[in-house]
């Protein structure tokens, strides 16, 4: 059974926030404006991205609603009505609420009724591990079709006040700040059937590789500011402890960034290894990287040995849409289909390096006419 | 960049790069190493650490010159190369020495340490690879040492040096960043020379794959010696 991605959709909330206006939104700390934003806003490379809470720092929409919507444009752009879903499958790094599963807010907002449905939990790779519950699931004729929907709301957790909560917050934490100007809010949703629609793109195959085993803990929340592994969020006597803590903080460990790169060309060169990949054939690729990666030497290592893939060939849209987390690869996915030049045959390979704990996942798709 | 290696090279290159990648994850899994990793590595860590590298260090150019004298005359560019750098570090252990006396050890201790279990395997193999004749595949164990020593240089040392109350003891670890590029070219320029039948490849990755193996069971002997 082959399975297609015959239609995507996308929601981004409110207008373009531009890297000047980034701040007044999320707040300075303690007043005073960032030293480290226009470093780590130059290394990434992002101009403009969106965010789901105004100035006032109100939720103008929730995680599940932009979900929704999402979901809503994708199908309004398929084939299919609501009734003839099958599955919902659905991602984010943090829902609205800790409990139940994001994936029952997402199909009560969305009113579908009767769907078998999936949640899957993670941070960037969750919508690629949501994706993957979908194709296996058409693959194993066990359904004809899947909406697969990923939203992330991250800028809740970057509001001045978060930081300012915080024992000693004054000297802010290189680590816990580096997201908060890297993170932005957005959803993204594919459709996933059983048979091509017009111009769609086939799944070729989507595989991970986690390396949870070897390395610690790189991207997280939960942990305290002091982590020495053994003490998360959910162990302090109140909740307001482990906020004063640091541990409902988002943090990246900026030492472990330069594994993922690698553990990225890793996994691109087992599947090279596994025949899964010919970088020849390759015609685009759809990558959750900052733009900066592409010229480590890891890079220049991969074109010596033959298998670099030429830059033109290189699709984002991050540097407009923001990181969007697990989001990211879909928005892009769906603004390359509606955008970019492609013709029947193309090879398109889309990468998911997580960062969370070393988790990357790869997906070739090709390009088909029904 | 220039693409100039031949397809051997080429796809060893590929193979070696994931032989790396393999080797980085297993000694993230090491006991010293997870302990560098989490924060938790203490003084006498890194003191175990260059006690049990040293024999290594030391034995190091000597397999890189049994290899130059391996090579016949049909490889003398390859040998020239090989000499030179058993030139290069022949005393390199001195510099080590000098940090594990600066992180406050005893000289005549590690001066009197005996290989663990896991260099005595490496050191074993290195020499019995390094006398076959013209040992090509000792390419694979420099491009695991080598690309160690960067590892050392730019994650380790200043790892440790946030980690160890001691100054001036990371000097043999931070030595290896120098002439970075220089290496890589001269690796590459190696690869092209002598890889260039698929037997070559595979003894290269081989090797490689080997010295990774034994260079982890060093490692870890550190913690089962203790």
């Amino acid at each position: 059974m082959e399975v297609f991605i015959t239609s995507s959709g996308h929601f981004l909330p409110g207008p373009p926030v531009t890297n000047q206006a980034m701040e007044e939104i999320l707040g300075k700390v303690h007043g005073k404006p960032s030293r480290l934003r226009k470093r780590i806003l130059q290394s990434n490379g992002i101009q403009t991205r969106h965010y789901a809470i105004d100035a006032q720092h109100n939720t103008t929409i929730s995680n599940s609603q932009m979900a929704a919507k999402a979901a809503q444009n994708c199908l309004d752009n398929s084939y299919l009505s609501k009734p003839a879903v099958q599955l919902l499958s659905c991602a984010t790094s943090q829902g609205d609420i800790v409990l139940p599963g994001f994936g029952s807010m997402v199909q009560a907002d969305l009113q579908l009724a009767d769907i078998e449905l999936h949640t899957s939990h993670g941070i960037c790779s969750s919508s690629m591990m949501a994706l993957k519950a979908a194709y296996t699931s058409i693959k194993a004729e066990d359904k004809q079709n899947g909406l697969v929907v990923a939203s992330e709301l991250a800028s809740r957790l970057f509001k001045a006040s978060r930081y300012e909560a915080v024992n000693n917050s004054e000297e802010l934490d290189f680590n816990a700040e580096f997201l908060r100007w890297m993170l932005s809010d957005g959803a993204g949703a594919l459709l996933l059937e059983n048979r091509p629609r017009k111009r769609c793109f086939r799944i070729d195959w989507i595989r991970g590789f986690s390396h949870a085993d070897a390395f610690p803990v790189c991207m997280s929340v939960g942990y305290p500011k002091h982590n020495n592994g053994d003490k998360s969020w959910q162990d302090y006597p109140t909740y307001s402890e482990a906020e004063r803590e640091g541990a409902l903080l988002i943090r990246q460990d900026v030492r472990l960034l330069e594994q993922v790169v690698k553990l990225g060309v890793d996994g691109f060169l087992r599947l090279i290894h596994e025949q899964f990949i010919t970088p020849q054939n390759i015609n685009h690729v759809l990558c959750h990287y900052s733009s900066d990666y592409f010229r480590s030497k890891i890079f220049d290592m991969l074109n010596k040995a033959g298998v670099g893939i030429a830059e033109h060939k290189w699709y984002s849209n991050l540097a407009t849409r923001g990181n969007t987390g697990c989001a990211s690869l879909f928005i892009m996915l769906d603004e390359f289909s509606r955008t970019q030049q492609y013709t029947p045959g193309d090879t398109i390979i889309c990468m998911v390096p997580e960062s969370g704990r070393f988790n990357n996942v790869f997906m070739q798709l090709t390009v088909v006419d029904e | 960049m220039e693409n100039t290696l031949n397809p051997h090279a080429q796809n060893c290159l590929q193979a070696l790069m994931r032989c790396w990648f393999d080797f980085e994850r297993r000694i993230q899994r090491v006991p010293i190493i997870t302990r560098l990793n989490a924060g938790k590595f203490s003084n006498d860590d890194y003191l175990a650490l260059l006690l049990n590298l040293r024999q290594q260090v030391i034995e190091g150019s000597r397999w890189i010159a049994r290899s130059a004298s391996s090579f016949d005359r049909n490889h003398a560019q390859v040998r020239s190369i090989a000499i030179g750098h058993a030139q290069d570090e022949h005393k390199d252990y001195l510099l080590l020495e000098k940090d594990f006396v600066n992180a406050g050890g005893n000289l005549t201790t590690i001066e009197q340490a005996p290989r663990n279990a896991g260099s005595e395997a490496l050191h074993a193999y290195l020499m019995y690879r390094a006398s076959q004749p013209n040992p090509i595949d000792m390419l694979g164990a420099m491009w695991i040492i080598e690309g160690l020593g960067q590892k050392m240089a730019s994650e380790w040392a200043e790892r440790i040096d946030a980690l160890i109350p001691a100054k001036y003891a990371t000097q043999f670890m931070r030595y290896h960043s120098e002439n970075d590029e220089t290496h890589m070219q001269e690796l590459y320029h190696l690869l092209d020379l002598t890889c260039t039948s698929t037997a070559a490849q595979t003894s290269i990755v081989k090797t490689a794959t080997v010295v990774g193996r034994l260079y982890a069971m060093q490692l870890e002997e550190i913690d089962s010696e203790n």
